[in-house]
């Protein structure tokens, strides 16, 4: 019950300022990216067919490219003990979900995943956005998670 | 090929020809509807449909006919708690509304293998518990409708390739049509969400969508997509059972999630009518339904603010398509 009014308050209060990312947990270093820090980094498009048969682009930044800002192994690095990590995706409004490392890494599957902050060239509706991550090999929305906050990374083998 | 086989093949391209008239031209966002491969679409079809649905003498005492309990200006519902039948029975279920109905995967509250708009129909023109048209099975259609002039003409055009009276069959094929052709998709939220028109929805409607579509309050886990339904099909859409929900919130049972699609327009609202607005079906919600056994764990509760409440409100009016309401093409035909 608390938990919404909770997420009444933040709500308004993150409307009104920039939005961001965070990058917790097991990395090297945390780091919390700006909305506009996005708009610089190399982009990527992402183009989901609707139930009509149209297409809606997602335009945004590969999660692997986030998360090696915060220094996490990718590529020939993700060996080994790397491989047993996960990355725990959180929302505002509590929604959370999960994805390996591994299958985030495009030398290592063919996934596709981005934290897209634009559909079609326009920001995300207010209910996807402000980042929302779009997994474009999945065959559901459900690991599609909106209103995006912050990459948790965990290592789980000790 | 025989010549026996050369016409009957002429005879059935002539029957396809005669049903390929249709365009849905459907807005953005809307998906083809699934049809049964042997009722086609056609513009003479619908209008057949559309005659009949509007027809009183579909029922046993010309007092009744579809459109009573499915009334264009409520959306296809019929405002009351429960539907009321010709001789005055009373349904133990509140009238649902046919809005979209194309797109149902199951069309009635709590039946998931009730599929097809056809033999829907059938239950109310010749259901005996309760009573609501009040036809007697081994009558057909009605003979006041298979002799009437203007019914034999709209027939013959609706189903070229069949000689002979007026079919019961046919009818419900046509009445099925037209229902289909019942489409809701120019509601302010559609201006917006799909049409990109910022400025059709209030920043209130929008903070609204915000909180339905939220994990909290996770209304849209069972009123999510284009049509705010989970029990949903259409072209390219694998058929898969229906969903369907044991709430609580109303008399115990596992029904079906309805589209909200102008649910401001639709009340009484549940299964069995017993909420009588949308604050009402709200704050049973927050209460965390019914906690009866079963009951869907999706619905544990939540606290609204006032304004929240008043937001989501506002989104769900957004959902009203004006337009649908008084569309003369889904009128009573004059």
């Amino acid at each position: 019950m608390r938990y919404i009014a909770v997420f009444a308050f933040s709500l308004s209060a993150a409307l009104a300022q920039e939005a961001s990312i965070s990058i917790t947990g097991a990395v090297a270093s945390p780091v919390k990216l700006q909305l506009s820090e996005l708009a610089s980094m190399p982009r990527q498009t992402i183009t989901l067919t609707e139930p009509d048969g149209s297409k809606d682009e997602y335009e945004g930044v590969a999660v692997i490219d986030l998360l090696k800002k915060a220094g996490v192994p990718t590529g020939s690095k993700l060996r080994g003990k790397a491989l047993t990590t996960y990355i725990l995706a959180k929302a505002h409004d509590g929604y959370q979900v999960l994805y390996s490392l591994a299958e985030l890494d495009p030398d290592l599957t063919q996934g596709k995943f981005i934290v897209a902050d634009k559909r079609n060239g326009k920001p995300l509706f207010d209910y996807q956005g402000p980042l929302r991550i779009v997994a474009g090999t999945d065959k559901e929305a459900a690991r599609s998670l909106r209103m995006l906050e912050e990459l948790e990374v965990v290592q789980l083998k000790k | 090929m025989t010549r026996k086989k050369y016409a009957a093949a002429l005879l059935f391209a002539g029957a396809l020809f005669a049903q390929s008239d249709w365009n849905w031209n459907l807005p953005k966002g809307f998906p083809v509807p699934l049809l049964p491969a042997d009722n086609l679409m056609s513009a003479a079809k619908v209008e057949l449909g559309r005659y009949l649905f509007y027809d009183t003498r579909l029922s046993v005492n010309g007092a009744t006919a579809c459109a009573t309990c499915h009334r264009q200006e409520l959306a296809f519902t019929d405002g009351r708690v429960t539907a009321i039948g010709a001789t005055g029975e009373h349904h133990t279920r509140n009238a649902m509304s046919l809005v979209n109905v194309a797109y149902s995967a199951s069309l009635t509250w709590s039946d998931p293998h009730m599929r097809e708009l056809e033999r829907q129909a059938l239950v109310p023109m010749f259901g005996e518990q309760p009573l609501e048209m009040g036809l007697r099975r081994n009558d057909g259609l009605p003979r006041a409708i298979a002799s009437d002039p203007r019914y034999l003409d709209l027939f013959a055009r609706a189903f070229p390739a069949e000689a002979g009276p007026p079919t019961l069959e046919n009818a419900v094929k046509a009445i099925a049509a037209f229902e289909r052709t019942i489409i809701s998709a120019s509601s302010s939220y559609d201006r917006y969400h799909y049409g990109g028109d910022n400025s059709a929805v209030t920043a209130a409607a929008r903070r609204g969508e915000t909180l339905f579509f939220s994990q909290p309050l996770s209304c849209f886990r069972c009123h999510g997509g284009f049509n705010f339904s989970d029990a949903i099909q259409y072209q390219n859409r694998p058929r898969h059972e229906a969903s369907m929900h044991t709430t609580g919130v109303a008399s115990p049972g596992i029904f079906k999630a309805p589209s909200l699609r102008n649910v401001a327009v639709t009340g009484p609202y549940m299964h069995d009518g017993s909420l009588p607005s949308i604050e009402a079906v709200l704050d049973r919600y927050a209460a965390g339904g019914g906690h009866v056994a079963g009951q869907d764990p999706l619905i544990g509760g939540f606290t609204l603010t006032a304004p929240q409440r008043s937001d989501l409100i506002e989104f769900l009016h957004s959902l009203t398509d004006a337009a649908l309401l008084h569309d003369p093409r889904f009128s009573k035909p004059q």
